[in-house]
């Protein structure tokens, strides 16, 4: 979607539709400045500018201090670090396969698996995290297989750091396999079959004709999981361990349980901290492209 | 080199495709299998792999249970105010935004987007911490005013879309032989642009009904919508079945997305939405 000129259209009644505009618009942008972009400059300023002992308020990192001091804290944004990594990674590599065999295979079967790579999508967190449970858990469906053909039960991973991989590497299958997918769009059927021509395997088509034309789409599926994940709530509170935990139920836990807003919002803060490379990056793919439309 | 010497044989055995197929089934539609069992199994003891029995009686205790009913209804209150408050401020602005010429138009369009660069909990957790001082946390109107902010991207930007698809020259034909600007949008534009922002409204309403987070945050614990008493069943329910009766009920709005949105998902566009 290209936001062309709109003089065409407006014709003469230009003064009265400038007036006009800006008065529909109000409301909508109003909320995005007071629910957006004052809470997270609010939470910025109220982390760093305290009262102290006496009363007095000045620049502080006090709440930051602790946090980076405190075993626990750390404990849970290094679980996060990692959960977000392993998943964004795991997503690339079982995403980019589908996403590649999706393009170039046009028989029903590809469309098959094309609805089903897309299915999660209509498949809300919690009612996954609950089959989840129901077919991992102890006792779970696999179990109940596995017991079937006399075989261990699994260690389940319901409950520990594996549980919210999964759960979150499912349930971002299909948004990662729809990037990639559009992706590959941009790369013609005609380069391939000239690269296949002159000689080229598999491989080599893969590594020096495709990849090179969807490096930047990888990027912004790697982007949209890692602030998709590092902020994850309801699959690592359902699925996750108790203790350490993740961001999104540190946050809400120390929040709500604890009616501590002030550490909250300090772990709020520090989480656009580590995501703010790939949010600027998504933000600024996203904006490149509804302006190339 | 002949054109037709291509790449792709004609009638070899997909592998690859069969692959993909059983490993997706697998793991996307098998733990959906089970769940649907567990709602219509009456017995269903540990070890046998089917359940002993099947029937519905789970479903007439869950559904004469009344913290179902205020889940449901509470969910379905939230979700109509906010679609509603949503649509009535939101498809003016992105008339305005394909339509018209304003000041700043481009910076306040794109400015929708400014929530997608960061974290979203953390970002509700921000929200939360102004709310705390204007005393919204626990209320129903603090709940829908967090969901409402979570609506504003799609409802304007998928509308805008909508709008600027619209012929131009066959509203100033309409306009040529004397229709009022009001006629104009009644009977040229809205029938063109309608299908689409039906779409958005009914993308807004679905993912309205399984927002979690702002509700949990802002809205615990007097606001129970039905994901958040899914939650308490997941943690605290021993019978297993009324989990599985309420996934199945929870799923019921994502099966209408997925009936009408399933062809604006699969097309392109959508997945450019997402910068891709």
């Amino acid at each position: 979607m290209s936001l062309a000129p709109a003089s065409d259209i407006v014709g003469t009644e230009k003064s009265r539709g400038r007036l006009l505009g800006l008065l529909l618009v109000a409301i909508p942008v109003l909320l995005v400045f007071c629910m957006i972009i004052y809470p997270i400059i609010s939470a910025v300023v109220t982390t760093l500018w305290q009262a102290d002992a006496n009363g007095k308020v000045g620049f502080t990192l006090k709440t930051y201090q602790f946090f980076f001091t405190d075993g626990y804290s750390l404990s849970n944004l290094w679980l996060t670090l990692w959960i977000t990594m392993v998943g964004a990674i795991l997503l690339i590599l079982i995403c980019l396969p589908i996403a590649l065999y999706l393009r170039f295979a046009k028989n029903r079967l590809a469309a098959y698996v094309q609805g089903l790579a897309i299915f999660p999508l209509f498949v809300p967190a919690i009612i996954l995290s609950f089959a989840f449970i129901r077919v991992l858990g102890p006792n779970g469906a696999v179990d109940l297989l596995l017991n079937a053909a006399h075989l261990p039960k699994i260690r389940t991973p319901y409950l520990t750091p594996m549980g919210p991989l999964i759960g979150l590497v499912w349930d971002h299958i299909p948004l990662t396999v729809l990037i990639l997918l559009a992706g590959l769009g941009s790369v013609s059927d005609a380069s391939i079959e000239a690269a296949r021509d002159v000689g080229a395997g598999r491989l080599r088509l893969l590594w020096h004709i495709i990849l090179p034309r969807v490096g930047n789409s990888i990027l912004v599926a790697l982007s949209f999981s890692v602030l998709g994940i590092f902020s994850s709530f309801t699959i690592p509170y359902v699925l996750g361990p108790a203790a350490p935990e993740m961001m999104g139920p540190f946050m809400q836990r120390t929040f709500r349980d604890l009616y501590d807003p002030e550490n909250a919002i300090t772990q709020a803060v520090i989480s656009f901290f580590f995501c703010i490379a790939f949010g600027l990056f998504y933000v600024r793919s996203v904006v490149k492209n509804q302006r190339a439309r | 080199m002949a054109v037709d010497s291509t790449y792709r044989p004609p009638r070899e055995i997909d592998w690859t495709g069969i692959g993909f197929a059983v490993v997706l089934t697998i793991v996307i539609v098998f733990p959906l299998i089970v769940v649907g069992l567990w709602a219509f199994a009456d017995v269903w003891r540990y070890p046998s792999v089917l359940p002993q029995q099947f029937g519905l009686r789970f479903w007439y205790q869950t559904l004469s249970r009344p913290d179902v009913w205020e889940s449901i209804t509470t969910s379905i209150e939230l979700s109509v105010t906010v679609t509603l408050i949503s649509a009535i401020v939101c498809l003016p602005a992105a008339f305005a935004f394909a339509r018209l010429q304003f000041p700043f138009r481009s910076l306040l369009f794109f400015s929708f987007i400014a929530g997608q660069a960061f974290p979203k909990f953390g970002l509700l957790v921000a929200i939360a911490g102004i709310f705390l001082s204007l005393n919204l946390i626990g209320t129903f109107w603090g709940v829908v005013l967090i969901q409402l902010v979570g609506t504003l991207l799609y409802m304007i930007w998928i509308p805008v879309a909508a709008f600027q698809g619209v012929s131009p020259r066959m509203e100033e034909a309409a306009r040529d032989v004397g229709a009022s600007p009001l006629r104009v949008f009644w009977s040229i534009t809205l029938p063109q642009a309608g299908p689409t922002i039906g779409a958005a409204v009914l993308l807004t309403f679905v993912n309205t009904f399984y927002e979690t987070e702002g509700a949990w945050l802002i809205g615990a614990p007097a606001v129970h919508t039905m994901p958040i008493l899914m939650i308490s069943f997941i943690n605290n329910q021993p019978v297993i079945q009324y989990g599985a009766v309420l996934s199945a009920i929870l799923w019921l709005p994502s099966f209408f997305a997925l009936l009408f949105a399933r062809r604006v998902i699969s097309g392109g566009s959508f997945a450019r939405g997402f910068g891709a």
